[in-house]
């Protein structure tokens, strides 16, 4: 991951497009709207999403109505090191009531999406995925007491007791992106 | 004489999904749908060879299409058996009809998914989707089975509802919905077919903090699970928090006690997922379906043994 | 003996929340004559005017009095329930125990209560005196003048010309257009404005009932309603117009030396001291601008010109290259032009606005050229405009221009001109500011949008940012093109912009504020434009004053109601309309022009006018004949005549509006106010002043 600065004090607009015209192949707002955020350039600012956004409530910086704003202005580098995308709970309630209908969690994933490409990933997010392809499950344990003790069997009937399911799986991650930019092991 | 129109009854099945936390976190949670509902006349289909939903932090973090992938596999496991998910998991909930949300919404989506699902001999056409155990036990069941399938009421017991945030929003790619998700009922009116008390309170619709943030920083996710904790405490002094989400629960549980131990909380709310509330009223054995947690449900349970409050 | 009837509305709770009506009733049936006292929530509804109705009917009285709001609004209507039931509608009479009482007292109800009282009882010891009077009608000139030749003006004229009636219009430039003709498109549909307008200015200037006066002034302005006599300056032109066939061989000729900055292009061109305003110009009139001309011939209008050494006169190149002869400078001109008089019945006043200069802003670079207002921008962009609609910076328009002509001459030539890849846009400039208007211009977000539009639309690279305080889209379709706007990457910033600086290379640093990310922002941009306010023209004080109608503290004039009657003023068969009443956009000027041209059609239309008999009379037997009324009257409607071979006083009916002056100067009371006589009056003020109790008469 690319230790950046973060946002400095005073944002130079001129250096920020300059670097999203010669650094970047397409424009911040361009990806975003490409990884899921149809609806980007619609944003008014109103702030009713940050208004209910349980990531403004607790003090993360970056919360959807502001990453929305700087995404707009051509901000990238600045905020890869910024871990509000990666605390976002997805509730969605932002989407629900966004009166341009631009879905702020869109943009809060399309921003993990970008920043993943960029390297910028945490490493929980990459234990969670390596999870995922090695059994199947991003929350997997190995001790199975607490399924013993209410009576369950040891193993669920998912990939975890299924191997041609399991290889299916696998099959399936190494056809997409994850495979391509090789962020985990795969075989 | 007799004159009548004999309809055919239908046999409800559904694939219960289980999703990571269900099945290694709380697989009390899962024991307890494994007895409710063939008691209830619901049928449930093992759905094997399942995988975890997508969860956010995993696939729908990196691609729209590779997210789409893992959840059409899932989703197409019942759609060969003609027959719906189900889960008691929002996290799953949430991520299983977005994506088919995504999938029916653009073609283009759609057809790359199955492009990628070919490669394992299988396809999706959407016609699968994931229903949520609320949804089920109340539209589909009905609150007067319910009513009639109780051997132990909750009779002048209060109860906070925590539906969870991926049962009501984006209220658009959900199959059922909520007449005003800003005010959910079903699982007010769930709680009260037991006989208890499910008034509303101001944080009712607030997330808990768990998920993503849970995992980012603790300590800002406890705001949150603090915040909801202490306003059920003030405005309506539930003796039961009673949730639809798996990860509600984890969250409510857990986070009650680490607050209750670093001082900032002084008081204990235990918590269930209905389907363990549920059973526990249908009379199954409490240590299966109920049998982990953090916060103490000791109590709460032998008062709704003995017949609630009164 | 008079049979009285009092009516107390409640005006729902605007009068009963304050006023006790109960004990003002048990109060007023005591009064003299007083036969009928009712109440009712509202009086003047229908069912409330049907009480009054039915009394009269019933004759259960014969003088109503209404104890309820302003008689500037309500008087009509209950005189009309009163005629409407038989009764002469000067029997009637009102108290208002709203405006001046209950609103006024409405903390302090015993008093608001105790005051209702006299009010009411003052009104009824006016009421037991009162006269019928029969109402007069005055002949009215169905003539209309129209000042103001911009698109409000010239909707105006023409919805007056249609309906029949003659209209001067009357535009102190050489043309009209207004600067509607300045702008390049227009929001929110991005029509050509010149497409739409030139149709219209052509339209009205052929139409055979308007008769156009550009190039004029309103010099002084007589007379009341239906008849204004109206002297008008048609400024010295120094070009024959009756020659002049608008060819513009002259334009080209006027040398670099009498070139003055052209007032079309807001300044970013030259023109020279003979020119024609723009090329659609109505009419297409060359002009001589006196100030500029250098008399390079060597003479003035009227000298006798310099001769060559053999002898032939020395002519100037624009006289030299006109081929009909209008620039001659052979005849003497009267620089002061010629002074006509109009009669008309009626005036609308259609003055437009200007654009803030940027000079007044220092804080954003003013000296700048690369700083420039939004009108200049539309100059810029315009395919009229200095450099046909290339889009450069204006600090290089003068190596444009040299270029052009250059290439016009067939040379060939390299256009250096730097193009512009930021531009930036600052709002609320000289608007929303206490340092200069208080008020919102109403059309600077939109036209900012519009431009940021347009030159996004057409040169897709540039970087265009627009700093808000707060985008103001309340107009159809107004708010869906601010969206387009934002999907076309147009960067729009909430904050204002708080300096800007000049940078050597003639660049501009922006300094602004980000609300949204609560930081402040600078870059580097080619061009600023600010959207400076729009302000009331310098001369339109001095017109308003002439028509007697009022102006705002901001200087814009002021309509007599800002709901009721949004484009009359307090002055009679006076209307106005367009950004002279206040900021707003083509859509509203042009429908508060019709709203115009449709007042003064229905005052005018009947061709008399009904006049209230309020006026005052001179009783010739008591008339000394001393000569202190006339000069008092503001309306110059008295005039002395002979009455038995004595001077006496004369009021002309026609004239005279009722206000009481010459009544209250007289020293030997021969003049009455009918409706307000002494005897009226004075019993009101005994009344009051005896706290409610009425004198026997």
């Amino acid at each position: 991951m690319e230790i950046t600065e973060g946002v400095p004090p005073v944002i130079n607009l001129t250096e920020v497009a300059e670097r999203e015209k010669e650094e970047f192949e397409k424009k911040v707002s361009e990806l975003i709207i490409e990884f899921g955020a149809e609806n980007l350039l619609a944003c008014m600012q109103c702030g009713a999403c940050a208004s209910i956004c349980p990531l403004a409530r607790v003090g993360f910086e970056w919360y959807n109505k502001k990453l929305i704003k700087a995404i707009l202005i051509g901000m990238k580098e600045e905020l890869l090191d910024d871990p509000t995308p990666w605390a976002c709970v997805a509730c969605n309630r932002c989407t629900e009531i966004c009166p341009r209908q631009v879905a702020p969690f869109e943009v809060m994933f399309a921003m993990r999406r970008l920043m993943v490409e960029e390297f910028a990933i945490p490493t929980l997010a990459i234990e969670g995925l390596r999870s995922l392809y090695e059994h199947g499950h991003a929350v997997y344990m190995t001790g199975r007491e607490a399924r013993k003790k209410v009576g369950l069997p040891e193993n669920p009937p998912s990939t975890d007791s299924d191997e041609k399911a399991l290889q299916d799986l696998r099959t399936i991650l190494k056809n997409t992106k994850l495979a391509e930019l090789g962020l985990i092991p795969m075989e | 004489m007799i004159s009548e129109t004999v309809k055919e009854e239908k046999k409800l099945k559904f694939g219960l999904f289980l999703g990571c936390n269900i099945s290694f976190n709380r697989p009390d949670v899962e024991q307890a749908m494994r007895k409710i509902f063939p008691a209830l006349g619901v049928e449930i289909d093992d759905l094997v060879g399942q995988s975890c939903c997508p969860t956010w932090g995993t696939v729908p973090s990196i691609d729209i299409v590779g997210w789409c992938a893992v959840a059409a596999r899932n989703l197409a496991l019942g759609e060969e058996k003609g027959i719906d998910l189900m889960t008691a998991c929002n996290s799953c909930y949430g991520s299983l009809n977005e994506a088919r949300h995504k999938m029916l919404k653009n073609p283009e989506i759609m057809s790359k998914v199955n492009e990628i699902l070919a490669k394992i001999g299988k396809k999706y056409e959407g016609k699968a989707k994931c229903r949520h155990v609320a949804w089920v036990l109340y539209k589909d069941v009905g609150l007067e089975k319910i009513k009639e399938s109780i051997k132990y009421s909750l009779d002048g017991i209060t109860v906070a509802v925590q539906p969870g945030c991926h049962f009501l929003w984006p209220s658009e790619v959900y199959p059922d919905k909520e007449k005003d998700p800003f005010n959910p009922k079903v699982l007010r009116e769930l709680c009260e077919a037991l006989g208890a008390e499910a008034p509303y309170y101001t944080k009712l619709i607030d997330c808990c903090g768990m998920g993503a943030l849970r995992s980012t920083d603790p300590e800002k996710s406890f705001i949150l699970v603090r915040e909801k904790l202490e306003c059920i405490k003030e405005e309506i002094d539930a003796d039961l928090i009673v949730t639809t989400c798996s990860s509600c629960l984890i969250q409510l549980d857990d986070a009650q006690e680490k607050l209750r131990k670093e001082g900032k909380i002084n008081f204990s709310i235990p918590v269930l997922h209905y389907v363990q509330l549920l059973a526990i009223c249908m009379g199954f054995d409490p240590q299966q379906v109920a049998g982990i947690c953090v916060t103490p449900r000791d109590e709460v349970i032998k008062m709704i043994l003995e017949g609630g409050k009164r | 003996m008079p049979k009285i009837g009092v009516y107390i509305c409640h005006c729902g709770e605007n009068i009963a929340g304050a006023v006790n009506i109960e004990e003002v009733k048990k109060f007023v049936e005591k009064l003299p004559d007083v036969v009928v006292v009712r109440d009712y929530l509202f009086m003047c509804s229908d069912p409330g005017q049907e009480i009054i109705k039915e009394d009269i009917r019933k004759g259960l009285v014969d003088r109503v009095v209404v104890a309820a709001c302003t008689p500037r609004t309500h008087e009509p209507i209950f005189r009309k329930a009163c005629e409407d039931a038989g009764l002469n509608k000067y029997y009637f009479e009102m108290a208002n125990i709203r405006d001046q009482c209950s609103w006024a007292h409405w903390h302090e109800k015993e008093k608001a209560t105790e005051k209702a009282k006299q009010l009411i009882a003052a009104a009824v010891a006016k009421a037991r005196l009162l006269e019928p009077l029969e109402d007069r009608y005055v002949e009215l000139n169905k003539n209309v003048m129209v000042v103001g030749g911009g698109i409000a003006g010239i909707f105006a004229a023409l919805d007056l010309a249609n309906a029949g009636f003659k209209v001067y219009l009357v535009e102190k430039s050489p043309s009209i257009g207004g600067n509607m003709a300045k702008l390049d498109k227009t929001f929110p549909t991005n029509d050509c404005s010149a497409c739409i307008l030139t149709p219209l200015m052509v339209e009205v200037a052929n139409h055979p009932n308007v008769e156009l006066l550009t190039y004029s002034e309103v010099e002084a302005v007589e007379g009341t309603v239906g008849n204004f006599r109206v002297k008008v300056r048609k400024k010295q032109t120094y070009v024959d117009w009756e020659k002049c066939t608008g060819c513009g061989a002259c334009l080209n000729v006027c040398p670099p030396k009498a070139r003055v900055p052209d007032e079309f292009n807001e300044g970013l061109s030259l023109r020279g001291a003979i020119y024609i305003p723009f090329p659609q110009a109505v009419p297409k009139k060359a002009v001589i601008d006196p100030d500029a001309c250098i008399s390079c011939s060597g003479r003035w209008f009227g000298e006798e010109p310099r001769r060559t050494k053999d002898g032939k006169p020395i002519l100037a190149p624009c006289e030299k290259v006109c081929p009909t002869g209008a620039c001659s400078r052979d005849e003497p001109r009267d620089p002061n032009g010629e002074l006509i008089e109009l009669n008309v019945g009626s005036i609308i006043v259609a003055t437009g606005y200007r654009v803030m200069d940027k000079k007044h802003f220092k804080e954003f670079a003013p000296d700048s050229p690369n700083v420039i207002t939004a009108l200049q921008m539309e100059r810029l962009i315009s395919a009229t405009g200095p450099t046909e609609g290339k889009l450069i910076v204006p600090s290089d328009i003068p190596k444009y221009l040299e270029w052009k002509k250059k290439v016009e001459k067939g040379k060939e030539a390299k256009l250096e001109a730097r193009k512009p890849h930021v531009i930036t846009f600052v709002s609320c400039v000289g608007s929303r500011d206490e340092r200069f208007h208080t008020y919102c211009s109403k059309v600077c977000c939109m036209y900012m949008l519009k431009q940021a539009m347009l030159l996004k639309e057409k040169y897709p690279d540039l970087d265009i940012y627009i700093f808000f305080i707060d985008v103001r889209t309340p107009g159809k379709d107004f708010d869906e093109y601010y969206m387009r706007c934002r999907k076309l990457g147009i960067k729009i910033i909430k904050g204002k912009v708080g300096g800007v600086q000049r940078l050597p290379d003639e660049r501009l640093l922006v300094r602004g504020y980000d609300a949204d990310l609560g930081k402040p922002v600078e870059l580097i941009s080619d061009i600023v434009v600010l959207a400076t306010a729009i302000e009331p023209n310098t001369d339109l004080k001095d017109l308003a004053r002439k028509l007697g109608i009022n102006v705002g503290a901001e200087g814009f004039l002021r309509e007599r109601h800002t709901k009721l009657y949004p484009v009359d003023t307090m002055t009679e068969g006076v209307f106005i309309c367009g950004c002279a009443q206040g900021p707003k956009d083509i859509p509203d000027s042009v429908a508060q022009a019709k709203a115009a041209a449709s007042s003064a059609m229905s005052l005018l239309a009947p061709g008399k006018m009904r006049v209230e008999p309020l006026i005052s009379e001179v009783n010739p037997e008591k008339c000394t004949g001393c000569g202190i009324c006339a000069p008092l009257c503001p309306y110059g409607a008295i005039e002395y005549v002979e009455v038995d071979g004595k001077r006496r006083a004369k009021i002309n009916e026609a004239i005279c509006k009722g206000c009481g002056v010459c009544t209250a100067a007289c020293p030997s009371k021969a003049i009455t106010l009918h409706g307000f006589t002494y005897e009226q009056v004075l019993a009101q003020i005994k009344t009051i002043a005896r706290k409610g109790v009425i004198e026997e008469v």
